[in-house]
């Protein structure tokens, strides 16, 4: 089979695609391995087998995933977001197992469910299909109605739960379907904009207010490049001047204490005792690794036990360490080529709605890899989330053999249309 | 495959993924770039923070908040505490190398020749070394320097075998006011699920009892961390720089209002055989200046080791003598004869009885109610109200009792401070009393089926069948001799921080109104004197030289067939009060012959005068 065969348009299925998932895979079982070889138990205890367990599992699912036909995926959305939206109202008000604080678990004995984890993927379906139905534009404002309904209920769900990482995940595929379905460049850089002025007035440099200031410039530019209606117009001046100066008014009238959790979630090294500790081990972990790491099995960071969550948040510590600069290189090589592939498919087709899933799937990927590193490198802040393929755990990895059997389901079930 | 208007679209949309994998592929580079700084630029130094090992988090446990006396004096401090401990994360991970270090730790003896380990609890120790990571095991508590110096020497074969510095408290004087103090012990499980413990954690030395327990978040401070690196055999090498570390802040002391000279003098007065309390206090604003509950503990076995420390407790605990129960806030007993002044009070305040008042029975040695004759201790024949709480004469009050009504007399006993609410001194375990009347009653013997009857209001007008502590009892009497008001007892003068700052001072506070007429004031006043300092006086033998000291005097029936309960009541100078002692000895007698000379001593030693000898 020559290159170009492997990677032939005409085919219903991407080999290639499918080769990078199993090696992720397979390094994800190779980490955890490595993080938790310590702990003498039977061989179907561990964690490596029980996450072979799940990936199976998963591929069996994903492989009765591409064959549904599209039309039945959209008969149904609406059966699945109502589901979706029980389990969250059930999880909330019924939780019955309390793990780290937070309940988001419904324990069904053999199986803990996580709807959160099924939301994600009943409200990508769903917007999937209202956004290439219906079209979104800033000229018409009525179009947004719909996808925001259908966005903040399942949202506002997740972030009582309180699952502050999730509820972003809804974020940033809602943002990325506005962007397939209609909006340009400058209407995602207009979005965009509240956020990046209440970054960067947050703090009170000089070379921040300058940003700022550029800021201001560039949304000015943006907003009469492309007439927006007048009312939007302004909105999005006063929002983002509003942002601007309310978050540092609103940072100065808050308490001393209030400003220390803050900063303490935003800086973690601030806290030594909470999730500095973590990420200054993490760091410590990563960093020793060099260029070349210490070798498969010989991470003494990881070993001695002194990451809390080695095998789940911070599994890509355990990479860096073992593997060093060379391993993590060819992690995020792996993925870029995963989404590009993913991404792929629906240039294949002009169907909207394959457009939609391949990208928003694409794009849950890409938040879960951005935030899960940037956590362990301390560029962000600790959050939950987890990384794909990699980290330990039954339901995400479910998750996410459920996305590639979609991203695959994509690309067959267009073909045959 | 596509037609016209598609074309666009797709077009449009094409290059929405080439924008989307741009974009994707700037972040990736940043994360690479962040990881090449993290992993080449910075390589050495994490390397060598990773290699030289180990960062570890260590809570610096704050100094526990000292106790003094009034004059500064020091009641409880602090000694340092030596502890030999497993670090788990420092133990050599193959089998052989622990069983070495096992059998090494096995084998070191003492000067004595004893070994100091016992392969039992070692054996356990390192069993949870598996299970606990992130803290040491103890294995050998409160080590002599000579037993850490030991371990010391053979540190080099012993890797993850460390020594840590506790500090525990020490009670300088052992047994004095160790009801008052309390003692310090590891957070139980039973606490450690209780709301009002939220934010103690597993191993906390906590106070238990006493001013230990009730001042304990004052105590505490609050414990800083810092992170250092530790060598290979979990020694210390660095504090980590560039991650904050907090100091600890110390706990508050606290100055007492307990007088030591004066406790002295009340725990030698009570033996320690004995069973018996005492609560000397300052009725002008409640500062308890001595409390003596016996028999006592010592609270210093609580710090020692653990198996001494059990040893210790059982004896205490199974004491039949209950050395445990502070009886001066926690022992309730009738207050005799010396609720006759709540009787007279009353009975003046509503205008039943005044000064000249006689009833026409006099003492014969008895007075017939009904178809009963009440005994009297004497026959005392026909008396004001002066003269029968003198010679503390039953059949007055029996006579005055009915006059007056049960529930006047105890509205008057709750004006200074009798009754079922708890005064609410600051240290847990103070019991309520009890001023029963015909509701009450029937209510508590609901299940024996005793009623209410007349005849009851015979006994508990001469104070049997009521119910206070011995605390109640020296308020009542203090704040009768005031007449301003009682004042809430307390032993918190204030709290300095570790500079000796004042942080909070104790503000007094009137709990009950404590105020009667004039006149009532007066005759109660003359008829405490005269208990003292008239002949035939019951109180005489509490009398001090040049003090015009008041009191009264209490034998409470409890048992037929028992010597009564001895109480002695008393407040000086009677002008200008500034001492109420209340003394109870259980089973001694009559009050006036034991508690009366244990009171003096106090009062003696309170006006700084001293017997012939």
């Amino acid at each position: 089979m020559s290159s170009g065969r492997f990677l032939d348009k005409s085919l219903k299925v991407d080999w290639f695609f499918l080769f990078l998932t199993l090696c992720l895979m397979v390094c994800g079982v190779l980490l955890v391995y490595s993080a938790t070889n310590n702990e003498k138990v039977v061989f179907y205890e561990t964690f490596w087998f029980r996450q072979i367990i799940y990936f199976v599992c998963g591929s069996a699912i994903a492989a009765g995933i591409v064959f549904l036909r599209l039309d039945w995926l959209k008969r149904m959305v609406v059966p699945m977001y109502v589901a979706a939206l029980i389990l969250l109202v059930v999880v909330l008000f019924f939780a019955g197992d309390v793990v780290k604080g937070a309940g988001r678990w419904i324990d069904l004995g053999i199986f803990k469910l996580q709807p959160s984890e099924f939301a994600k993927i009943a409200y990508l379906l769903t917007i999937s299909y209202w956004l290439s139905r219906h079209p979104v534009s800033l000229f018409k404002l009525k179009s947004f109605v719909v996808p925001m309904l259908l966005f903040i209920v399942p949202f506002a769900l997740v972030l009582k739960q309180p699952d502050l990482s999730t509820a972003l995940v809804f974020i940033a595929v809602t943002y990325v379907g506005f962007f397939f379905a209609g909006l340009t460049l400058t209407d995602m850089f207009l979005l965009a904009s509240p956020l990046l002025s209440v970054l960067f007035s947050h703090s009170q440099t000089t070379m921040f207010q300058v940003l700022w200031g550029l800021l201001i410039c560039a949304v000015v530019f943006s907003l009469v490049r492309r007439r927006l209606p007048k009312i939007l117009t302004v909105l999005f001046l006063v929002v983002n001047i509003f942002a601007g100066y309310a978050s540092s008014m609103a940072w100065n009238m808050l308490q001393p204490h209030q400003q220390k959790r803050v900063n303490t979630f935003l800086d973690p090294m601030s806290d030594p005792l909470g999730d500095g500790y973590q990420v200054l081990q993490s760091l410590t972990a990563i960093g020793s690794g060099g260029l070349k790491g210490k070798g498969f099995g010989h991470g003494t960071q990881t070993n001695l036990a002194f990451l809390p969550e080695e095998h789940t948040d911070f599994i890509f510590s355990v990479l860096g360490e073992q593997f060093g600069f060379m391993g993590c290189a060819v992690i995020l090589v792996l993925y870029f080529l995963f989404l590009w592939r993913a991404t792929s498919t629906c240039k294949l087709f002009s169907d909207p709605f394959i457009t939609l899933i391949t990208m928003g799937a694409s794009t849950i990927f890409l938040f879960h890899i951005l935030v899960n590193i940037a956590m362990t490198i301390g560029l962000m802040p600790v959050t939950g989330l987890p990384l794909p393929f990699l980290s330990y755990g039954g339901s995400f990895a479910l998750t996410c053999m459920v996305l590639v059997g979609a991203i695959l389901c994509m690309r067959f079930q267009g073909h045959r249309q | 495959m596509f037609n016209k208007s598609d074309n666009e679209s797709v077009q449009n949309r094409n290059w929405n993924v080439l924008v989307y994998m741009t974009a994707v592929f700037v972040l990736f580079v940043i994360l690479l770039f962040r990881l090449y700084s993290l992993q080449h630029t910075h390589y050495d130094e994490n390397f060598q923070r990773s290699e030289n090992n180990r960062l570890r988090r260590v809570e610096l446990v704050a100094e526990r908040g000292f106790i003094y006396d009034r004059n500064g004096e020091i009641l409880v401090r602090n000694r340092p505490s030596y502890q030999i401990a497993l670090q788990a994360l420092n133990l050599p991970r193959k089998k052989a190398d622990r069983d070495s270090i096992f059998n090494t730790l096995l084998h070191i003896v003492d000067k004595d020749g004893k070994r100091m380990f016992d392969s039992l609890s070692l054996d356990t120790a390192f069993q949870r070394t598996r299970w606990i990571k992130n803290r040491p095991i103890r294995i050998l508590e409160d080590a002599s320097p000579e037993q850490v110096s030991i371990i010391e020497e053979h540190s080099e074969k012993l890797p993850g075998v460390v020594t840590l510095i506790e500090s525990r408290r020490a009670y300088p004087y052992g047994t004095l006011a160790s009801h008052v103090l309390g003692y310090t012990s590891e957070i139980s499980e039973e606490q450690l699920k209780l709301p009002e413990y939220e934010n103690y954690s597993q191993g906390d030395r906590i106070g238990q009892k006493g001013l230990e327990q009730f001042y304990d978040q004052e105590f505490r401070g609050t414990n800083g961390v810092k992170v250092v690196e530790v060598n290979a055999s979990g020694r210390e090498i660095s504090q980590v720089k560039g991650v904050d570390s907090k100091a600890p802040i110390p706990g508050l002391h606290l100055v007492s209002t307990i007088d030591l000279k004066l406790q002295k003098v009340a725990e030698e007065a009570i033996p320690d055989t004995a069973r018996g309390a005492l609560v000397a206090i300052d009725p002008r604003n409640g500062e308890i200046l001595a409390m003596v509950s016996s028999p006592r503990l010592d609270p210093n076995i609580f710090s020692l080791k653990k198996r001494e420390r059990n040893k210790g407790w059982a004896q205490v605990a199974l004491d039949s003598l209950r050395p445990l129960t502070n009886r001066a806030i926690s022992g309730t007993y009738p207050p005799a004869s010396v609720f006759k002044l709540v009787t007279a009070g009353a009975g003046l305040e509503y205008g039943v009885l005044s000064e000249f008042k006689h009833y026409p029975k006099s003492c014969t040695g008895g007075f017939q109610y009904g178809a009963r004759y009440q005994k009297c201790w004497g026959s005392h024949g026909n008396l004001n109200v002066v003269n029968a709480i003198r010679l503390s004469c039953d059949v007055f009050f029996y006579q005055a009792g009915l006059d007056i009504d049960m529930t006047r007399i105890n509205e008057f006993g709750r004006r200074f401070g009798l009754g079922e609410k708890p005064l609410g001194v600051d240290i847990p375990g103070e019991k309520a009393g009890w001023l029963p009347d015909s509701v009450s009653f029937n209510q508590r013997n609901k299940r024996l089926g005793w009623r209410w009857a007349r005849g009851l209001i015979l006994n508990l007008s001469i104070g049997q069948g009521q119910i206070v502590t011995p605390l109640q009892q020296a308020v009542l009497v203090g704040s009768l001799a005031t007449n301003k008001g009682v004042y809430r007892p307390h032993f918190m003068k204030e709290l300095r921080d570790s500079e000796g700052n004042v942080v909070r001072k104790y503000e007094p506070e009137i709990v009950r109104s404590g105020k009667m007429k004039e006149s009532t004031h007066r005759i109660l006043m003359a008829a405490m004197d005269s208990v003292v300092n008239h002949p035939g006086g019951t109180g005489k033998r509490g009398r001090v030289p040049d003090i015009r000291v008041g009191a009264k005097t209490g034998s409470g029936e409890w048992k037929k067939g028992e010597k009564t309960h001895a109480w002695y009541a008393a407040v000086a100078p009677l002008d200008n009060p500034e001492i109420a002692v209340a003394v109870i000895m259980e089973a001694a007698g009559g009050g006036g012959a034991v508690s009366g000379p244990i009171a003096r001593k106090v009062l003696m030693a309170y006006f700084g005068k001293e017997d012939k000898k």
